[in-house]
């Protein structure tokens, strides 16, 4: 189930899957952003070439003004994702923590 | 498995219902599974989007492939379009000619194993395989 929502620090989650059937939701939510931004993608499991689309729009519009978007917490299939796209020479991203290695 | 969809985004949610069928019944590794929801995804989204002269269902299918899946998308009374002649994304393109366009079937080509098109009666089918190696 896909969600987007600011967090009680300010930074834009996103849960579940960004997909085509939710990247107008998306557009619509973060269009509202004026600002630098941080999203935590802790929660996204799943983005396809419309969510990516909704990334790189909004990242466009807000660097002509500032900063533009952070890519937080990013998991690793998210990120191969980014980096097959060249998302990854765009973006500011931060990789999630893997946690501790498991024996 | 075997199943027709209606020409909506909508309907991508019952695909990965579909999907997590598939997968639980034929035992398919997981890890091969981004790739499945990710390329039928995107070549739905494509045959909804583009051709538009039609109002038929779209015919997905699945079946095991060797360590992977194949699965083939079938669109009835279109035009021709062969996914495996798009101009390439420049991925190193710098952000100001950058745009969203286009990188769901780059995306595609990059990541099946192998994709295959047919044209025949005015049905396209587009076939690809993942995780077959």
């Amino acid at each position: 189930m896909f969600q987007i929502e600011f967090s009680d620090t300010g930074t834009v989650v996103i849960h579940g899957r960004l997909d085509a059937a939710q990247a107008a939701r998306a557009q619509e939510f973060l269009d509202e952003i004026a600002d630098r931004c941080i999203l935590d993608l802790a929660k996204l499991e799943y983005i396809s070439s419309a969510g990516l689309g909704v990334l790189l729009r909004t990242h466009k519009r807000l660097m002509s003004g500032g900063e533009g978007l952070r890519l937080i917490n990013v998991s690793n299939h998210i990120n191969d994702i980014f980096m097959y796209s060249g998302f990854d020479k765009l973006f500011r991203i931060e990789v999630a923590d893997p946690g501790p290695r498991s024996q | 498995m075997r199943r027709k969809f209606s020409r909506s985004f909508d309907e991508i949610k019952e695909m990965v219902s579909f999907t997590d069928e598939f997968f639980k019944t034929h035992d398919i590794d997981n890890s091969i599974r981004y790739v499945v929801d990710l390329c039928m995804e995107e070549l739905f989204v494509n045959m909804v989007t583009y051709d538009k002269e039609t109002d038929a269902d779209i015919l997905l299918e699945m079946s095991p492939h060797e360590h992977g899946v194949q699965v083939s998308l079938t669109d009835f009374d279109v035009d021709r379009f062969d996914p495996r002649g798009i101009r390439p994304v420049d991925i190193n393109a710098p952000l100001e000619q950058r745009t969203p366009g286009g990188l769901g079937l780059y995306l595609v080509l990059k990541m099946v194993d192998s994709i295959h098109y047919e044209y025949r009666n005015r049905t396209s089918k587009i076939t690809f395989v993942a995780g077959g190696k």
